[in-house]
C-alpha cells in the first residue's frame, strides 16, 4: 500500500541544481531514512514535499492524491507535514499554544487543547506545557515541534534532524518515540546525521548527494554500497567507529 | 501629434520624477526602511530655492545645489540622531518615527512660511523651443537637463567612488561589509542624507513651474511611491525607469482625463504593480 | 472574581460619566470623539495588533462608511442604521480588494501600500462629485429626531452610541483574539511558513481579519457622519487625521491588547484638544509640530517598548502585575 509516490522531482535555484530527478515510493507504515552530506538537498526536498517550494519538474502523490501546486496548508490537511531543521516554533506563545494551533486543523479550540496535551504527553513534555516556547533549550524545542507536527494528525511525517544536539539517552527516547509513531500507523521520513540511529530504526534508507538519489535500500545494502561509502558514509562511519 | 507631444513632456518631467524619487528607493535599499517624510524634503528644497530667489535673486536651478546641501545636512542629522536609534526596533517604531518627522517638517514649513502659495518667475518660464511641429518647454528641458546631470553624478558616485561602492556593499550584505571595515553607521548617514538631498535638488529644479506651499509634499507622496514601486523598491535604476514611466503615463492620461483623474490612473498603476509584480519592473526586493 | 468587579465598576462609571458633563458643553463633544476614536483604533487593532500589519490606510473604510450611509439617506431615504450595515458590507469588500495585492508585503511596504489606498479613496471622493458632492462636501439631511432615524436634538445619545461602539469593537477584538483565529494570527505573525505547514490557510485568515477590520471601521464612519452632520473627502479619507491617528492611538495605548486603544484614545484625543487650544491660537501648525516632536521623542525613548509604553506605566502603577 503505497502512501507516498515521488516521481522525477527536480528543482533549480539560479545556477544550482538542488534536486535532480528524485524518484522513489514509500509503502505505508515504514520508517525511511534520508541521509546525505550537508547541502545534498535533503531539507530542500522536504520543503518540496510539503509545498513550500514548487518543483520545476516531477510529481508527488500522497495516498494516491496528486500534490502538484497545492499550498502547504492543503497538504497538511491531506496528511503530510514536516518539522524544521532550525526549529520554527512560535517563541512568544506557550508550549501548549504552539501545539494547540496545529490541532486547530481538525478540532475547535477546546478539543485542540485536549489533543495538544495528548501530543505533548506522547513526547514526554506535558510538564512544561505552560512555559514560553522561546525560553527553552534546543532539544526541548525540537521535541515540541515534533509534538506540534503530530497534532495535525499526519499520515506522513517528515522529521528534519530532530535528534540534533541530543545526548544518547535522549536519542534513544526519540528513537523509541519514532518507532511507536510508526506502530500507530504513521509513515515517517527521517533526515538525520546520526548514523547509528538511522541504521537502527529505519526500514529503508535513501541517500541523497548533490540533489541526486544515489542509493535506495536497506541499511545493510546502504552500508555496503561502495558509492555511498565513498561519497558520504565512509567519513562518518569513521567518526562513529 | 498630441500623443508625441505628451510623450516628450512626459519624458522630460519623468526625468525629474526619477531624481526626486531616487532618494526614497536608495534609503530602502540600503537600510530597509521607507522614509515616509521623503516628500517633505521636496518642500524643503523648494523653499530654500525660493528663498535664494527672493533674497538673492538666484535662479532656482542655480540654487539647486544649495537645496541639496541644506537637505543633506538635515538628513545627516536626522539619520545620525534619530533613525539610527530605531534601526533595530520593530518596523512599527520605524514607520512612526518617519511619520513623526513628516509631521514635524510639514508643520515646521507651515510655521516658517505660512500657508501662502509662493512661486518664482524666471525669464524662461513661458519659453519653449520648437522642434518641427512639437514644442519643448524650456523649464521642463532645463529641469530635465539638471536631473540628467544629477543622475550622472550619482551614477559616478555609486559606481566609481569608494563611498558608493561601500554603500552598495552595505546594502547587499551589512555584516560582510562591516567585516571589511566599512562603517555601516556612516554608510547609512550618507545614504539617507544623499537621498533627501536628491529630493530637495529635484524640488529646486521644478520650482520654475510648480508653486510651493507647506503642504506640497503631500501632492507628491503617492507619485514618488508609484515611481519607486514601479521601478522596484530598492533599485536605483528602477527609480529612473519608474520616473520616466510615471511621467509618460501622467502626460498621456492628461490627454484623456481631467487633472484629478490623472492621479487615479497613477494609483491604478500602483495597485496593479503591487498585485502583479511587487518587486517592480527592474528591481529585486530586499 | 476581582477582575469582573473592577470591570463592572468601570462600565457603570463609563455609562454615568456622560451624564455628569454639561450637555451642550465642550467636554461632552471631546468625550464623544474620544470614544469614537477608541472604537476606530480597536478595529484597526484587529489588523495592526493581531495580524501585525501596520495599516496606514484605514481612513479608506471610514470614509466609505460615512459616504455610504449618507448617500443612501440622501438619495433613497434609507435609515442610517441600515446605511451603516450597507457601509459595513462595502467596507469589508474594500478591505478584501485591498488585502489581495498587499497580502504578501512586509512591514514598511505594506504601510506604504495602504497609505496609497487611503489616498486613492480620497481622490475618488473628490473626483466623483456627482456621487459624493466632491470637495465641497456632503451634508447629512435633516430627519425628525428619533432613534429610528438616528437623529437627535442633543449630543448625549451620540455619546452613548459611541460608548456602545467601543464595547462592540472591543468584544469583537477579544472574541477574535481568544478564539481559533487568534491562535492562527499569532502563528502567522511569528512564522508564516511554519503556520502554513501545520495547516493554517494564511491567506484566508489574513483576509478574514482584514474584512472584519474594514467592516467595523466603515460602520464607525456612519457614527461620525451622524454626529458631524457635514463632511468632505479630505476629512473622512484623511491620512493624517484618521489613518495615522487611529494607528497611533492603538500603538501608544498598547497594540494587540483590548485595553490599549481605549487608553490611547483617552490620552491622545484630549491632549490634542488641549494642545490645539493652547498652541494653535498663536500659530497655525504649532500644536501639530509639538505633537510630532512628542511622537518622535516617545519612539526614541522606548523604540522597542514604544508599543508598550502604557503597559509599562500601568504595570508600575498596579505594582508590577502583568496581564
Amino acid at each position: 500500500m503505497t502512501i507516498l509516490d515521488v516521481r522525477g522531482i527536480s528543482k533549480r535555484f539560479g545556477g544550482l541544481q538542488a534536486l535532480s530527478d528524485v524518484t522513489f515510493s514509500v509503502p505505508k507504515g515504514q520508517i525511511i531514512g534520508l541521509i546525505g552530506p550537508n547541502g545534498a538537498g535533503k531539507t530542500t526536498f522536504f520543503s518540496t514535499l510539503v509545498g513550500l517550494i514548487r518543483p520545476d519538474k516531477g510529481s508527488v502523490l500522497l495516498d494516491g492524491q496528486p500534490l502538484a501546486g497545492l499550498k502547504p496548508h492543503k497538504i497538511a490537511a491531506l496528511g503530510m507535514t514536516k518539522t524544521f531543521q532550525n526549529v520554527a516554533l512560535f517563541g512568544e506563545s506557550t508550549v501548549l499554544d504552539n501545539v494547540l494551533t496545529a490541532g486547530l486543523l481538525r478540532h475547535d479550540v477546546d478539543a485542540a487543547r485536549e489533543d495538544a496535551l495528548k501530543c505533548l504527553d506522547r513526547v514526554g513534555l506535558k510538564a512544561i506545557a505552560q512555559k514560553q516556547a522561546g525560553t527553552l533549550s534546543f532539544p526541548e524545542r525540537a521535541r515540541i515541534e515534533l509534538a506540534r507536527a503530530l497534532c495535525t494528525g499526519p499520515k506522513v511525517l517528515l522529521l528534519d534532524e530532530v535528534m540534533a544536539a541530543l545526548n544518547p539517552v535522549e536519542m534513544q527516547e526519540i528513537m523509541d518515540l519514532i518507532r511507536s509513531l510508526r506502530d500507530d500507523g504513521i509513515t515517517l521520513l527521517v533526515v538525520e546525521h546520526h548514523m547509528r540511529a538511522i541504521m537502527t530504526i529505519c526500514d529503508r534508507i535513501l541517500v541523497l548527494n548533490f540533489g541526486r538519489l544515489l542509493a535506495d535500500g536497506t541499511p545493510q545494502q546502504i552500508a555496503n554500497d561502495p558509492q555511498v561509502v565513498e561519497a558520504y558514509l565512509g567519513r562518518s562511519m569513521e567518526k562513529h567507529q | 501629434m498630441a500623443f508625441l507631444q505628451a510623450i516628450i513632456d512626459g519624458l522630460l518631467i519623468g526625468g525629474v520624477y526619477a531624481v526626486i524619487s531616487i532618494g526614497l528607493t536608495l534609503v530602502y535599499g540600503v537600510m530597509g526602511i521607507v522614509n515616509f517624510a521623503q516628500a517633505e524634503f521636496l518642500m524643503v528644497g523648494m523653499f530654500v530655492a525660493w528663498l535664494a530667489w527672493a533674497v538673492l535673486g538666484l535662479d532656482p536651478v542655480l540654487a539647486a545645489p544649495l537645496s541639496f546641501a541644506v537637505a543633506f545636512v538635515i538628513g545627516w542629522f536626522v539619520q545620525g540622531q534619530l533613525i539610527s536609534r530605531v534601526l533595530k526596533a520593530p518596523s512599527v517604531a520605524q514607520i512612526f518615527l518617519t511619520v513623526g518627522l513628516l509631521i514635524v517638517i510639514e508643520n515646521g514649513g507651515l510655521l516658517v512660511f505660512g500657508s501662502q502659495f509662493r512661486s518664482v518667475t524666471t525669464w524662461y518660464q513661458t519659453v519653449s523651443l520648437s522642434l518641427g511641429p512639437l514644442f519643448i518647454s524650456v523649464p521642463y528641458l532645463i529641469a530635465f537637463a539638471m536631473s540628467l546631470a544629477c543622475g550622472a553624478a550619482l551614477w559616478w558616485f555609486m559606481r566609481a567612488s569608494w563611498f558608493g561602492r561601500a554603500m552598495r556593499a552595505t546594502a547587499q550584505n551589512p555584516m560582510a561589509a562591516q567585516l571589511m571595515g566599512i562603517d555601516s553607521g556612516q554608510m547609512y548617514k550618507i545614504a539617507f542624507a544623499l537621498g533627501v538631498g536628491l529630493t530637495a535638488f529635484g524640488g529646486a529644479v521644478i520650482l520654475p513651474y510648480v508653486t510651493v506651499y507647506a503642504g506640497v509634499g503631500g501632492q507628491y507622496v503617492v507619485l514618488m511611491f508609484t515611481v519607486v514601486v514601479l521601478g522596484g523598491l530598492g533599485s536605483v535604476a528602477g527609480a529612473v525607469v519608474g520616473g520616466l514611466a510615471v511621467g509618460v503615463i501622467q502626460a498621456l492620461s492628461a490627454l484623456v482625463f481631467p487633472i484629478q483623474m490623472q492621479n487615479l490612473v497613477l494609483f491604478l498603476v500602483f495597485i496593479m504593480v503591487l498585485a502583479v509584480r511587487p518587486q517592480g519592473l527592474v528591481g529585486a526586493s530586499r | 472574581m476581582k477582575r469582573w468587579i473592577i470591570l463592572a465598576i468601570v462600565v457603570v462609571a463609563a455609562c454615568l460619566l456622560p451624564l455628569t458633563l454639561d450637555p451642550r458643553g465642550y467636554w461632552i463633544r471631546v468625550l464623544t470623539f474620544t470614544l469614537l476614536f477608541a472604537a476606530m483604533a480597536q478595529s484597526w487593532n484587529i489588523i495592526g495588533g493581531l495580524a501585525n500589519q501596520t495599516s496606514l490606510g484605514h481612513a479608506a473604510f471610514f470614509g466609505i462608511g460615512a459616504y455610504t450611509s449618507t448617500i443612501l439617506l440622501l438619495k433613497f431615504g434609507v435609515s442610517p442604521w441600515l446605511g451603516m450595515l450597507a457601509g459595513g458590507v462595502l467596507g469589508g469588500l474594500a478591505a478584501f480588494i485591498i488585502a489581495i495585492p498587499t497580502m504578501r508585503l512586509q512591514g514598511h511596504y505594506f504601510a506604504l501600500a495602504t497609505l496609497a489606498f487611503g489616498e486613492v479613496m480620497r481622490v475618488i471622493g473628490n473626483v466623483w462629485a456627482s456621487l459624493t458632492g466632491g470637495p465641497g462636501g456632503i451634508s447629512v439631511p435633516f430627519s425628525a429626531p428619533n432613534f429610528a432615524n438616528y437623529s437627535f436634538k442633543v449630543l448625549l445619545p451620540h455619546t452613548y452610541i459611541a460608548l456602545a461602539a467601543v464595547v462592540v469593537t472591543t468584544v469583537a477584538f477579544e472574541v477574535i483574539r481568544r478564539g481559533a483565529m487568534g491562535y492562527r494570527l499569532r502563528a502567522i505573525k511569528e512564522n508564516p511558513q511554519a503556520a502554513e505547514v501545520i495547516g493554517i490557510n494564511t491567506t484566508r485568515v489574513k483576509l478574514q481579519a482584514a474584512i472584519m477590520s474594514g467592516a467595523l471601521m466603515a460602520m464607525l464612519g456612519t457614527l461620525y457622519a451622524q454626529v458631524a452632520v457635514f463632511f468632505d473627502p479630505d476629512t473622512v479619507f484623511s491620512a493624517s487625521a484618521i489613518s495615522i491617528r487611529v494607528a497611533l492611538i492603538a500603538i501608544l495605548g498598547g497594540i494587540g491588547t483590548a485595553l490599549g486603544p481605549i487608553l490611547g484614545a483617552f490620552f491622545i484625543i484630549p491632549l490634542e484638544e488641549l494642545m490645539n487650544d493652547w498652541l494653535s491660537s498663536s500659530a497655525a501648525g504649532l500644536s501639530q509640530l509639538v505633537f510630532g516632536v512628542i511622537l518622535i521623542a516617545v519612539i526614541l525613548w522606548r523604540p522597542r517598548g514604544f508599543i508598550t509604553v502604557f503597559e509599562q506605566l500601568r504595570a508600575k502603577l498596579t505594582g508590577g502585575a502583568s496581564s
